[in-house]
């Protein structure tokens, strides 16, 4: 109980003083999360429903996203409240990359070797570009078991830098969706259910966004 | 049928510290599986995945691992976390231990709180 509310307390003082620093830098807001969660799918939605183009392009053939992709000044407006942010799509975090995966998936070989290699580099990448960030949303498959070592090293790492977190619980539109597992799993996080495909419930992501920052 | 072997090699949290990981990779490259006395942090966790990433080749596909933290484990109460995070301190590593296989060998680590289960 007192360490929760120490962490509450913690929360709350960065915020206060993020606060007072945010209008001399702009604010940064990452997409971070493991392979073909829906990162890209969830920046290209905001980008559509605020800017009304999208950001990168998402596929289902893992490592689509090999660079870190950025959008700025993405302003958005809830309840008469007003957020403006860089938008940064990252590549997917992963612990290991095979290009057998990318020629079953229907590449040619030299190509999968190449979407390897720039797999890897994106991987570095996401990591170096954690201590940029001002405030992450951390995707996963709500479909999939949330506990597994990216995820719990991606959490690590943002509690470590004491960066705000929200949890994406993405891909609720489909039938095996169970958020209940990422609640169980991770507890102390603001946990948010959607679906970046269909929209659904995106409108409560963003009045977390604008209550966090 | 040509015999695979596996080693299990038991490397102390401060040699890793010191090699900055440079020597696993080179034994996980070799169908080593790697036991750590330590739950490694987060920053260390992500330096070990840049580091696999760096290593990445058509022979070594990356690693899988996952830790035990008997720190978090050995009490709920708060006397006890404060316990705990001073013999840390003391210590100079966090209580627990990490296993990290190649990919080609540990195919999963599942985790609960008191076990892991490598699927080979």
């Amino acid at each position: 109980m007192v360490v929760r509310h120490f962490r509450v307390m913690k929360n709350r003082i960065g915020s206060l003083i993020r606060s007072l620093f945010r209008k001399r830098k702009e604010i940064k807001i990452g997409l971070y999360g493991p392979v073909n969660s829906g990162k890209t799918t969830l920046a290209n939605r905001i980008c559509m429903d605020w800017l009304g183009e999208e950001l990168g392009v998402a596929s289902v053939v893992p490592h689509e996203t090999r660079e870190i992709q950025m959008k700025e000044s993405v302003t958005i407006e809830e309840d008469g409240k007003k957020l403006t942010f860089n938008l940064v799509d990252t590549p997917g975090i992963a612990t290991k990359i095979d290009f057998e995966d990318f020629v079953k998936a229907g590449l040619k070989k030299k190509e999968a070797k190449e979407r390897a290699r720039e797999a890897t580099k994106g991987v570095i990448e996401a990591i170096k570009w954690l201590d940029k960030m001002d405030l992450v949303l951390v995707v996963l498959d709500s479909t999939k078991d949330p506990v597994n070592q990216v995820n719990i090293t991606i959490l690590g790492n943002l509690d470590a830098r004491d960066i705000p977190v929200i949890i994406v619980g993405n891909k609720i539109d489909l039938k095996n969706s169970n958020l209940a597992l990422i609640r169980n799993a991770f507890p102390k996080y603001k946990i948010v259910g959607i679906s970046a495909k269909t929209g659904e419930n995106i409108k409560e992501l963003y009045k977390a966004l604008l209550r966090e920052l | 049928m040509k015999e695979k072997n596996l080693r299990i090699k038991f490397v102390p949290y401060e040699k890793l510290k010191e090699q900055k990981f440079n020597g696993i990779i080179r034994d996980l490259k070799h169908n080593t599986i790697i036991m750590v006395d330590a739950k490694l942090n987060a920053k260390e966790e992500a330096q070990i995945i840049a580091e696999t990433m760096r290593n990445v080749s058509e022979d070594f596909s990356g690693i899988e691992f996952g830790s035990i933290d008997l720190g978090a484990e050995s009490g709920k109460g708060n006397l006890s976390k404060i316990k705990g995070a001073l013999i840390e301190r003391i210590i100079g590593r966090k209580r627990g231990v990490t296993i990290i296989g190649p990919a080609n060998v540990v195919r999963k680590i599942k985790k609960n709180p008191k076990e892991l289960l490598l699927h080979l």
